[in-house]
């Protein structure tokens, strides 16, 4: 028992930690031993036991550094999946829903932080939510979910994107919840070529126990695999059709290259500044273009020459239409995150 | 021969279930009905468990799912038909397919198979005159559970009335009668005689505007617009709206306001134009022991922790044997050592087919006892513990001592037994 879980966060008033040495249940409860002593005559037997075990008492904890009331400078702070690095740095996050958001509220101009942070986490059981800047240390914000980020950022953003109306877009959104993000769901999670990468992004953060990861990493599976039956149409198969699911999601990509290639100004619907649903193909592209791309352990050279692997969704994206999608994708980075990435100490990265 | 598996006819329509219907439709167009065989049937007789299914004869490769099959008819078919659509049309049908299959089917499930008054009046008198006895008794309800499932995330579970009466039923064995009940209780307000379809009537009426808005903008009507595929899954799924006559016909209703006229207008004309009377090539069912079996799965599938391994377990195994179009095509292109090789590949695999046939022996014969214990606890089980318990609690009362304290240990117990009071003051 060292001095790690001895205080969290909420407990800042507490300022010293008693740890007990003995399993002694009565020397637990007395604040100070002289005053106990006093109080209640003790036989000397259990005394010079007591003796024998003294008190040590540890210096304070410091607060962890993501606790909400040490973020410099009174920023909004959003809550996504990511690495502890990524967070200092801003970097783009790792899971599609997250990036979709982060990229928006960039795009509105919304100045935030981001916090590594799981589902438990959020009030509505989703990733990503948005805590609004304090405005005195004893203030308690509301949480915005995601689906009230729009209104935020038109609210908070200094250039809001401009919003499109079109039910055209309503058809077109739905290729990117349904294909897409199946696919997505099946390669990351239910190809055993990318239990590595899984391991990395969901389950190693969450804890060092062999058990639980296993446990952990069966239930990521398992709820990835029903809510890829769930949504299919297949709804009464009990096994997912996997040539299926890459099928329908070349399919979407070829449709989505083929919408792009239509609009003159090189955003989606011909907007003139990039919109959400530029910011929702973006979060899907750049994560499978980096993380599901070409295998990098062969060499290039035969990467070239491997067979089309459709679970290489980073190949599918880059290969639909003319590579509208990878151009997009590059477009948005520049956009987006086209100044080098800085942490608060100064210390510069690169985006990768 | 083509050899196409779907749900059989319901409600005036060609089939009960969208896909299958949109897969009728798109065949009654693209066929002569000498060139295929229609055959009702249900996804546990199908070695893909999901209708509808293809069955190509003359190579044995089965098709599941209705973007496979269209996919793999107009890959078979002279390239004039299938090229001849735009970039940008080829790419509006594919967002329409994904629209139609994310929110119109949620929706037609919430209206056929959640809502507890149409699927007691409709849907599932519907399924039981499709299918052999004693097949009604496992398969819709497996399916309206799949299609509860599809509907979750709208978040209108209320409609289901069933689930909430056997919530009450579960609640407690002490029956109040109606009279007494009425003095504990207030009196029901409006809310309590609303039918939930009544309840959340805004919130449905802002789903079926939400689809069907999008789905108005569409020109259905003019043949070359759209691709043929997209007008037969559309056609489909509005028909199942509009067509079915249900207690609460709120769906129906939102479509026949007037605002969607043109929506009814290529339901009905569709209707009258793609399938003529008694031109569908349906086949007899065959009747065949296989109903039992597909019974038995059924009810194993009902076991509360196995059932759902058990049907993952079986559905892999039927799709192990399956060929499938990339099978075909990968053998199209073996080279002859390559074809020698899988020819001995596959002796060996005949041999352990035989082998797993075995084991699919025994798999059946414990199924058989599991189903026979199920049915033998079900019935045995209250019988027994009504029997078995006395009428009127214990016969015999029995004073037990309270376990020992430290008090019992004399004077040091006393001190020691002070000492724990006082810590837990």
């Amino acid at each position: 028992m060292s001095t790690t879980n001895a205080s969290t966060s909420t407990s800042t008033s507490t300022n010293t930690a008693t740890a007990p040495r003995s399993s002694k249940p009565a020397s637990a409860s007395a604040s100070s031993p002289y005053s106990w002593r006093q109080a209640m005559p003790v036989p000397r037997l259990l005394q010079q036991l007591f003796d024998l075990v003294p008190l040590a008492t540890y210096s304070a904890n410091t607060l962890p550094a993501r606790s909400p009331s040490t973020t410099p400078d009174q920023l909004p702070t959003l809550y996504v999946f990511a690495s502890d690095e990524d967070a200092r740095f801003g970097a783009p996050s790792f899971n599609p829903s997250c990036l979709k958001w982060q990229t928006y509220l960039k795009l509105a101009g919304v100045r935030f932080h981001i916090t590594p942070s799981t589902n438990h986490a959020s009030p509505s059981g989703a990733l990503p939510f948005l805590l609004p800047a304090r405005s005195s240390p004893t203030d308690s914000p509301a949480p915005i979910p995601s689906n009230k980020l729009q209104h935020y950022a038109f609210a908070q953003g200094p250039a809001p994107p401009p919003e499109l109306t079109s039910l055209r877009l309503e058809a077109y959104q739905a290729l990117l919840d349904l294909p897409v993000r199946n696919a997505w769901l099946q390669s990351l999670y239910l190809e055993p070529a990318h239990a590595a990468l899984l391991d990395e992004l969901y389950v190693a953060p969450a804890s060092s126990s062999g058990w639980i990861r296993a446990s952990l990493r069966a239930q990521l599976r398992r709820a990835a695999e029903a809510e890829i039956l769930r949504t299919s149409s297949s709804a009464t198969a009990a096994v997912v059709d996997v040539d299926a699911v890459y099928a329908a999601a070349l399919e979407a990509f070829e449709a989505l290259a083929g919408l792009l290639a239509e609009s003159e100004t090189g955003w989606f619907f011909g907007a003139a500044q990039p919109t959400l649903f530029d910011a929702s193909v973006f979060a899907y592209t750049h994560l499978m273009l980096r993380y599901l791309g070409p295998g990098e352990e062969n060499g290039s050279a035969q990467a070239a020459e491997a067979p089309f692997v459709p679970a290489r969704l980073g190949v599918v994206v880059g290969c639909a239409g003319a590579g509208e999608l990878e151009r997009h994708r590059e477009r948005m980075l520049k956009r987006v995150w086209g100044e080098p990435l800085v942490d608060a100490d100064g210390v510069r990265r690169s985006i990768e | 021969m083509l050899e196409l598996h779907v749900w059989g006819p319901a409600f005036g329509l060609a089939s009960i279930d969208a896909e299958c219907l949109a897969t009728i439709a798109y065949f009654a167009q693209t066929k002569p009905s000498a060139d295929y065989q229609l055959i009702q049937s249900s996804p546990s007789a199908v070695p893909t468990h999901h209708l509808p299914a293809l069955h190509d004869t003359a190579t044995d490769i089965w098709i599941t799912s209705y973007a496979s099959i269209t996919g793999y008819l107009s890959s078979r078919s002279s390239p004039s038909t299938s090229s001849s659509t735009s970039r940008s049309h080829r790419a509006d049908a594919t967002a329409y397919t994904a629209f139609l299959t994310a929110h119109a089917a949620p929706l037609l499930a919430l209206s056929l198979y959640v809502s507890s008054a149409n699927w007691a009046s409709a849907t599932r008198p519907a399924y039981s005159a499709i299918l052999p006895l004693p097949l009604p008794w496992t398969e819709p309800p497996a399916m309206r559970a799949a299609m509860a499932a599809r509907t979750a995330h709208l978040g209108l579970s209320s409609l289901d009335t069933d689930a909430e009466a056997a919530d009450k039923a579960d609640a407690g064995w002490v029956q109040v009668p109606a009279g007494l009940r009425r003095a504990v209780h207030p009196r029901p307000g409006v809310a309590a005689s609303l039918t939930p379809e009544q309840a959340a009537c805004i919130k449905l009426e802002g789903l079926a505007a939400d689809v069907l808005d999008v789905l108005a903008e569409v020109e259905w009507d003019v043949p070359g617009q759209q691709t043929l595929a997209l007008r037969c899954l559309a056609f489909a799924y509005l028909a199942l709206m509009l067509v079915p006559l249900v207690p609460r016909p709120w769906l129906r209703e939102a479509m026949t306001s007037g605002r969607y006229g043109g929506l009814v207008d290529f339901v009905q004309g569709a209707r009258r134009e793609w399938f003529v009377e008694g031109a569908l090539p349906w086949m007899e069912p065959k009747a065949s022991r296989d109903v039992v079996i597909r019974f038995a799965h059924g009810l194993a599938q009902d076991i509360p922790i196995v059932g759902a391994e058990w049907r993952r377990w079986w559905a892999q195994r039927r799709r192990l044997g399956l060929r499938t179009a990339a099978d075909a095509e990968a053998e199209e292109s073996m080279t002859a050592e390559q074809r020698a090789a899988e020819n001995d590949k596959r002796q060996k695999t005949s041999v352990r087919s035989r082998n797993s046939d075995l084991i699919q022996g025994a798999g059946l014969a414990l199924l058989a006892a599991v189903n026979a214990g199920m049915l033998f606890y079900k019935s045995a089980n209250g019988e027994f513990f009504y029997r078995g318990s006395s009428p009127f609690g214990e016969l015999v009362q029995t004073w037990r001592p309270p376990p020992p304290a430290l008090a019992g240990f004399g004077a040091v117990g006393a001190m020691f037994s002070g000492m724990v009071m006082s810590e837990v003051d």
